[in-house]
C-alpha cells in the first residue's frame, strides 16, 4: 500500500501516471495534480497556430481518462513540497491550491510515499517586456489557446497581404536563453507554406530571429549527418531550406523588449538592432514552476531542492566547469531529487547540469545561450523510468536500484513540420542518438547511423502519425503501452 | 565569450539549393512511402537501443 503523487499532466507526468496505474499492485494509489483540466499534444499546436487544425484536435479532458484508469485527479496547482512531512506526519506532503471552478482557491495537503515532479515549464513572457499574447505585442503557440489566437492574427496578416499591403512576419525566440528552437523552426516554415498556399508569399518578408549562434543548432549544438558518404552539418542542411524558401535569418539574438510593431534585440557582436514587424510569434524563455520546499519544522529548504531557475536538482553533476569539460556523464540517470530518493523530477522540471550548445555572451555581457531541450521523447522516457523505479520499490523494497535513462544515452526524434497537407506537405525529420553528444565515444558527438536529417512529404506523414499515436496513447486506449515513448 | 567569426545574418547565397529532381523526389509518393518506412525503422532501432 503506497501513495504516489504526480505533479503535472504533460508528456512526462501523464506517461508516469499511465504506467504506474498499469504496473502497481492493488492497494496502491496514484494521484495526479494538474492545474489544467485538459491534456494537450503540444507538437500539433503548430498546426493550430496556422489554422490547419482546430483546438479540439489537440486537447482532451483528463478527468475521464483518469477515472477509467483508476487514477486520482486533483485539478489544482502545487505550491509547496514538504519532503520530510510536517509535525503531524513524517510522510512527505505536497500543498496544493485548487484551480477547478467548483473548488477554486481551496487548499489541501496531500501525503505521499513517492512524488514525481513533472510540472513542466513556466512560460516566462515577463522576462522580456512586451513579449507574449497577454500583456505584450506578439503571439505564441505554447498552449492551444495561444495557438488559436496566433492563427487568427496570421489570418488577418494574410488578408492584409491579399489587399496588397506588404507585411513583415518575424518568428523565433523572445529571449537569449530560450529553448524549443525546433518549434519556432516549424512555425516559420508552416507560415511560409500558408503564405504560398494563399498566393501572397511574394509580398511578405519572413524573418527567423533566434538565439542560436548557427542555423540548425536547435539547442543541441547542431548535428552531423552522413549524407551520401560525406559528413554534413545540420547548419548546412537547414541553411539550404532557408535559402530555398526565402526565409531570412537573424542569429545569436537576445530580444530586449518588444514595442507595438518593433522588436528591439542585441546580437552576439554587441550591436543593438530594431526590426519592424506586422506579425510576430516569439517564444518565451522557460523557468521551473514556482514551488517552495519546507523541512519538517517548516524551515525553508527551497534552495536545497531547486536551482535558482526553479528547476529541481536531481542526480546530475552541477559542478560549474567550462564548456570544454562538459561530459555526457554530467547528465542525470535516475532523476531522483538530491537527498530525497522517493522524489523524482522528470521532463522540463529537472534542472539540467548545463546547456548542450556552447553558451555565449555579447561584449555587453548579455548571455545568449539556447537552453537544452528536454521535451517530447526524452520527457516520456524519463516519466516511464521514474514510474518503473517506483513500481520496483513498492513491490520489492526501497533498496531496489533505480532504473536509468540518461539523455546522454537516449535518442530523440524531432519531426519539424514545414507545411501541412497529405500530398503537398513537408517536414524536416531529424533523429539524433544520443541527445547529449559524447565526443569521447563518437568523433561527431553522435552515432552517425541514427543521427539523420531528411526533408520531404514522408516527414509530414510521420508527424501526423505521431499526432494520432500519441493521442491514442495518452487516452490510454487499447494497446497504448505498446506505443513507445 | 565573444566569437568574432559569428555573423548575425548568415550569407545564405552559399547554401546548397535542392535540384529540381530533389524537389520532385520530396513529393514522389512511392519514394516518400519508402522513406516513411525507413524513418519508422530507425525510430524502432533507437527505441530498442536507448529506451526501456
Amino acid at each position: 500500500m503506497a501513495d504516489v503523487v504526480i505533479l503535472g499532466a504533460g508528456v512526462a507526468g501523464h506517461t508516469a501516471a499511465l504506467h504506474l496505474s498499469r504496473l502497481l499492485p492493488r492497494g496502491s494509489a496514484v494521484t495526479v495534480v494538474s492545474p489544467n483540466s485538459q491534456w494537450n499534444w503540444i507538437p500539433s499546436n503548430i498546426w493550430v497556430g496556422v489554422g490547419r487544425m482546430p483546438k479540439e484536435a489537440v486537447v482532451f479532458p483528463l478527468a475521464p481518462v483518469y477515472a477509467k484508469k483508476g487514477i486520482g485527479y486533483r485539478q489544482a496547482k502545487a505550491v509547496a513540497i514538504r519532503p520530510e512531512g510536517d509535525l503531524d506526519d513524517e510522510r512527505g506532503a505536497v500543498d496544493v491550491v485548487y484551480t477547478s471552478p467548483d473548488r477554486a482557491g481551496e487548499s489541501e495537503r496531500i501525503r505521499y510515499d513517492y512524488l514525481v515532479n513533472a510540472t513542466g515549464p513556466q512560460l516566462k513572457f515577463g522576462m522580456t517586456p512586451g513579449l507574449g499574447p497577454d500583456a505584450g505585442h506578439t503571439v505564441s503557440v505554447c498552449t492551444a489557446d495561444h495557438a488559436v489566437h496566433a492563427a487568427t492574427e496570421l489570418r488577418a496578416t494574410i488578408e492584409r497581404l491579399r489587399a496588397g499591403e506588404p507585411q513583415t512576419l518575424v518568428v523565433g525566440m523572445g529571449h537569449g536563453t530560450c529553448t524549443c528552437e525546433g518549434a519556432a523552426f516549424e512555425y516559420v516554415f508552416n507560415v511560409d507554406h500558408e503564405l504560398r498556399e494563399a498566393g501572397v508569399r511574394d509580398r511578405a518578408r519572413l524573418v527567423y530571429l533566434t538565439n542560436e549562434a548557427h542555423l540548425g543548432d536547435f539547442g543541441v549544438d547542431g548535428m552531423t549527418f552522413d549524407d551520401h558518404g560525406f559528413e554534413t552539418t545540420s547548419e548546412l542542411w537547414t541553411s539550404s531550406l532557408y535559402r530555398e524558401r526565402g526565409v531570412e535569418a537573424i542569429l545569436g539574438a537576445h530580444v530586449h523588449r518588444v514595442e507595438p510593431g518593433v522588436v528591439h534585440y542585441e546580437t552576439l557582436d554587441g550591436e543593438m538592432h530594431e526590426l519592424a514587424f506586422d506579425f510576430g510569434m516569439l517564444l518565451p524563455p522557460f523557468g521551473g514552476v514556482a514551488l517552495e520546499a519546507f523541512d519538517r519544522e517548516g524551515a525553508d529548504i527551497t534552495s536545497e531542492l531547486f536551482a535558482p531557475s526553479g528547476f529541481m536538482k536531481v542526480d546530475a553533476d552541477y559542478t560549474a566547469k567550462p564548456y570544454e569539460e562538459w561530459r555526457g556523464s554530467d547528465w542525470p540517470k535516475t532523476y531522483q531529487a538530491v537527498g530525497h530518493p522517493n522524489v523524482f523530477a522528470v521532463g522540463i522540471a529537472f534542472a539540467p547540469p548545463h546547456q548542450i550548445s556552447r553558451p555565449r555572451k555579447s561584449p555587453n555581457g548579455t548571455l545568449i545561450a539556447p537552453s537544452p531541450p528536454r521535451t517530447g521523447m526524452p520527457s516520456g522516457v524519463m516519466g516511464k523510468t521514474a514510474a518503473l523505479t517506483i513500481v520496483d520499490r513498492i513491490k520489492h523494497g526501497d533498496d531496489r536500484p533505480a532504473h536509468e535513462a540518461s539523455m546522454a544515452h537516449m535518442g530523440a526524434a524531432c519531426v519539424a513540420s514545414a507545411g501541412a497537407g497529405m500530398r503537398r506537405g513537408s517536414a524536416a525529420a531529424m533523429t539524433m542518438m544520443p541527445v547529449v553528444p559524447d565526443y569521447s565515444v563518437h568523433p561527431t558527438g553522435r552515432d552517425l547511423a541514427d543521427t539523420r536529417g531528411e526533408i520531404g512529404l514522408s516527414g509530414h506523414w510521420a508527424k501526423l502519425m505521431m499526432h494520432h499515436l500519441f493521442i491514442h496513447k495518452a487516452k490510454g486506449r487499447l494497446g497504448w503501452q505498446l506505443i513507445p515513448e | 565569450m565573444t566569437d568574432k567569426t559569428l555573423s548575425s545574418t548568415p550569407d545564405l547565397r552559399s547554401a546548397p539549393l535542392p535540384t529540381a529532381r530533389t524537389l520532385r523526389m520530396r513529393r514522389n509518393l512511392p519514394y516518400q512511402a519508402y522513406r516513411f518506412a525507413a524513418f519508422n525503422l530507425r525510430i524502432v532501432r533507437m527505441v530498442l537501443k536507448g529506451h526501456h
